[in-house]
């Protein structure tokens, strides 16, 4: 620009004058601030509705025994949701390109067949644990690597790690159930105070301390920046793949835990792990609904894993069939990532 | 034009000095300096291949130099690393700002040092939060909601928040890369002013920019890149904006706007009171065969909106739109195409050019249908209107085949006028056509609009740059507050009085003249 006058004086008035003060307040993309609201409530809203419906179709939906019963089914389910939660803030929302973990449910299987390996051959409930949860971490590495280091996008690295677990885990199981009963499984898989069990206590006191560490710390939210826009983490300093590393290292061990959980609830080490993608998937991706700027959050992924779990028990309460569970989830899956992304498309423009 | 400067050695807060690099066998620099004095704003113009970005990366730590040496407040260091050059009170404000477009002010300020709760791990949201507000209102008079998401602002009230990060570090040194980019006028104007208070203050600004109205506006000094050396180092005072552009190019300024001489045909597209809503009423215009009409204007006066109304991106509320004499509609863009308008849009890399297919494919996507036979592509004939484009326009590419992303801005922004001339469209709208190219690509896109005018073709061109327009058009219409606020002829107007009535007339006249 060859403009030879010059510009009419800048001063710092002009941030005060009525034309910018217009302009300045920042203005909400009404479509997408409008839309991400209506999601938002009307995920709530959906919710609560689910709630209230069973809770009138099948009365013993409310009581404090059904709701115990849902959170410590929900546990492991939950335990898993939040490491995902952990890898797609770290990864980005990008249902495609960002952060995503499907090895986390055959992860959880070979843990647990480890976990049962390990009692069935004599050893204590310790090393058991810490076989499990080595076993969670290893994994973690490698998916880690493979994305970190060899530059695979999270889908497929954690594809292909995925498969290899669920093989490790038939090698050693012989795809066979691998019994499991110690004292501590028991004292896990048992009812708390006012009748509700453990694993209940264990999934809010797991999401509490997870909530505490991701919404609360600066790490938390260097996690955050790291997901959603890396180049400002790394102008802030911040050492993205390290953050990307610890993220899926977490989730490898949020795996392992699960591992343990299960095997308490199951009474040791059964086939059919890879079963829980799907619902971790959608819980994970859910959750991000019901937090105010549509990201994911600890807090959110518990409503959600809530949300399956008790539409899950409430079709179980009024004799639907669970076939349909399946269906249902896929459903959630494609209203929830349409939803974002459509509103992500929105915001870019 | 003003002699060099000398700089007082021991007043230089930066110093580059006798710098060579080399990428492959290209060289970037060779033998620039750069003197920066303590206290003052500093201006760093070339063109697009002068060595501007190379030499900032320098500086910034992100290249090592293979010969030369740079002084940092009197220490000279060898190799610079990011985080160094950090700690030494450099701090640089990027062209895109690098801040998280889902977090609150206050966490995109204090992203990576933020305050915690004494005592606790736990992040201190208050402290951010009012820390923020306070720091923004008290250097910037700028009061933004608690809740307000980085994704909300506009980019001026983004590149305060980035200011502001960089001022919480206590910065020797800012160095702004071309600041102004995104950012309207008016914003760009705030900018300035705070530029200078900055300074006023004591930091030193470096400040690197393609607008050269900008740097004789803010600079108290410049120095010039010419292939990979410095030409000149000048004090702003007594320079103008031509003598810096005649530095910077090896040819005369007034060679810029190659205008040829067309007698203007028929009519070619009438409004007649056409209105939007609220975005303009009462356009009533004539545009002949032969004939580039400017139009200009504040964002929001209208004239924008009438240019993607003309294409069929919005729909007028009144009026009528006569093309060759015949009444026509056009509701979309297929429609406008159809009656063979194009449009060059502004952001050319998102709406103008698909990046990642050739040159080839580029100039071809929009008149598929001719080179079809059968449903298919008929690669030779194809391939024939390509090549015969690129070199009529003279698009600098490797090959046919090479894909967009890889040629400069100005030769992109060829390939998307080729786009519409292998459409043999009459009517062109070129929305801001020269904006971020380099002064020979700009040149050579006006002398494309000169050439589309000798065709037949009726241009209208739409732009902020006064002078442009003024250089390549016959007439200039300068919209305000959604209406034709006047209507000059080009050859007989100074840039001063369409600024003036651009602006909002007299009371802003007082200012520029």
């Amino acid at each position: 620009m060859l403009v030879d006058t010059s510009y009419p004086p800048p001063s710092l008035d002009g941030f005060n004058s009525p034309a910018h003060a217009a302009e300045g307040t920042p203005k909400p993309v009404h479509g997408r601030s409008l839309a991400a609201v209506a999601l938002r409530q009307g995920s709530l809203a959906v919710f609560i509705g689910v709630l209230v419906y069973f809770s009138f179709a099948a009365p013993f939906f409310l009581s404090i025994g059904n709701i115990g019963n849902v959170l410590g089914q929900s546990a492991i389910a939950g335990v898993l949701a939040i490491g995902l939660t952990v890898v797609i803030i770290a990864g980005g929302s990008n249902v495609v390109t960002g952060g995503i973990d499907l090895s986390l449910a055959a992860n959880m299987g070979l843990s647990a067949a480890v976990y049962a390996s390990l009692v069935q051959a004599g050893y204590g409930d310790g090393l058991a644990v810490a076989g499990a949860l080595g076993t969670g971490l290893l994994i973690g590495a490698v998916n880690a690597a493979a994305i970190t280091l060899a530059g695979i996008v999270p889908l497929l690295a954690t594809l292909a790690v995925m498969n290899i677990v669920a093989g490790l885990e038939l090698v050693l199981t012989q795809n066979t159930v691998v019994p499991a009963a110690t004292d501590f499984l028991s004292a896990l898989s048992a009812a708390g105070p006012f009748g509700i069990p453990v694993l209940a206590f264990v999934l809010l006191g797991f999401t509490a301390l997870a909530a505490g560490v991701v919404q609360y710390t600066p790490l938390g939210l260097r996690l955050y920046a790291v997901g959603e826009f890396p180049e400002a983490a790394r102008a802030a300093g911040l050492r993205v793949k390290l953050f990307i590393t610890g993220a899926f290292l977490a989730s490898g061990l949020c795996g392992g835990f699960a591992g343990i959980l299960s095997v308490s609830y199951l009474s040791g080490s059964t086939t059919g792990a890879g079963d829980m993608l799907l619902p971790v998937v959608v819980t994970a991706l859910l959750g991000s609904v019901f937090s105010r700027r549509l990201l994911p959050t600890i807090g959110g992924t518990l409503l959600a894993t809530l949300f399956v779990s008790f539409l899950i028990n409430g079709f179980q309460l009024l004799n639907i069939s669970s076939t349909l569970v399946s269906g249902v989830q896929g459903l959630l899956i494609l209203l929830v990532v349409s939803a974002t992304t459509l509103l992500q498309r929105k915001g870019n423009q | 034009m003003a002699a060099p400067v000398n700089v007082d050695q021991e007043d230089e807060i930066v110093r580059l000095s006798g710098i060579v690099k080399r990428f492959g066998g290209a060289q970037a620099l060779s033998g620039a300096s750069l003197a920066v004095k303590r206290g003052t704003v500093h201006g760093l113009v070339g063109q697009n291949g002068a060595g501007k970005s190379t030499l900032i990366k320098l500086l910034a730590g992100l290249h090592q130099a293979d010969e030369g040496q740079i002084e940092i407040d009197g220490i000279a260091y060898g190799a610079l690393t990011p985080p160094q050059v950090e700690h030494l009170g450099i701090h640089f404000i990027h062209q895109d700002r690098l801040l998280v477009p889902t977090f609150t002010v206050g966490e995109a300020l204090f992203l990576g040092r933020e305050p915690r709760i004494a005592g606790t791990p736990f992040l201190d949201r208050k402290l951010m939060r009012q820390k923020s507000a306070e720091i923004l209102d008290r250097y910037f008079g700028l009061r933004l909601p608690n809740s307000a998401l980085i994704g909300d602002l506009t980019a001026a009230e983004k590149q305060i928040v980035q200011i502001t990060r960089a001022l919480l570090d206590g910065p020797k040194v800012l160095v702004f890369d071309e600041p102004t980019a995104a950012l309207v006028r008016r914003e760009a104007e705030l900018l300035f002013g705070l530029i200078r208070r900055l300074r006023d203050e004591g930091i030193t600004i470096h400040y690197i920019s393609h607008y050269l109205s900008e740097i004789v506006d803010l600079c108290d000094t410049v120095t010039v890149l010419r292939n990979g050396r410095d030409v000149a180092t000048l004090p702003v005072v007594g320079t103008s904006a031509k003598d810096i552009g005649t530095l910077m190019v090896n040819r005369d300024i007034a060679e810029l706007y190659p205008k040829p001489q067309v007698s203007l045909g028929e009519p070619l597209l009438q409004l007649d009171r056409l209105a939007l809503a609220d975005r303009y009423a009462d356009v009533s215009l004539t545009l002949h065969k032969g004939e580039v009409l400017g139009l200009t204007g504040l964002l929001g006066s209208g004239a924008k909106e009438l240019v993607r109304t003309l294409f069929g991106l919005e729909s007028p509320t009144a009026g009528t739109v006569t093309i060759h004499g015949e009444t026509v509609l056009c509701p979309n863009p297929a429609a406008a195409t159809a009656k063979r308008l194009a449009l060059v849009p502004e952001d050319r890399r998102r709406d103008g050019v698909a990046l990642d297919l050739s040159v080839t494919e580029n100039i071809t996507l929009a008149s598929l249908d001719r080179f079809s036979r059968a449903g298919l592509l008929d690669r030779a004939v194809e391939k024939r209107q390509a090549s015969a484009l690129i070199e009529r326009l003279q698009i600098k590419t490797d090959s046919a085949d090479a894909l967009v992303r890889t040629l400069s801005g100005g030769n992109q922004q060829k390939v998307a006028i080729a786009k519409w001339l292998s459409r043999q469209s009459e009517i062109y709208l070129l929305d801001e056509p020269s904006v971020g190219v380099d002064i020979a690509a700009k040149v050579e896109i006006y002398t494309l609009i000169g050439e589309l005018a000798e065709r037949g073709a009726g241009v209208i061109v739409l732009s902020s740059d006064i002078e442009e327009l003024l250089g390549i058009t016959d007439r200039v219409l300068v919209f305000f507050r959604g209406k034709i606020s006047r209507d000059f002829i080009s050859a007989e107007t100074r840039p001063e009085q369409i600024l003036a009535e651009v602006t909002g007339a007299n009371e802003t006249l007082r200012h520029a003249g």
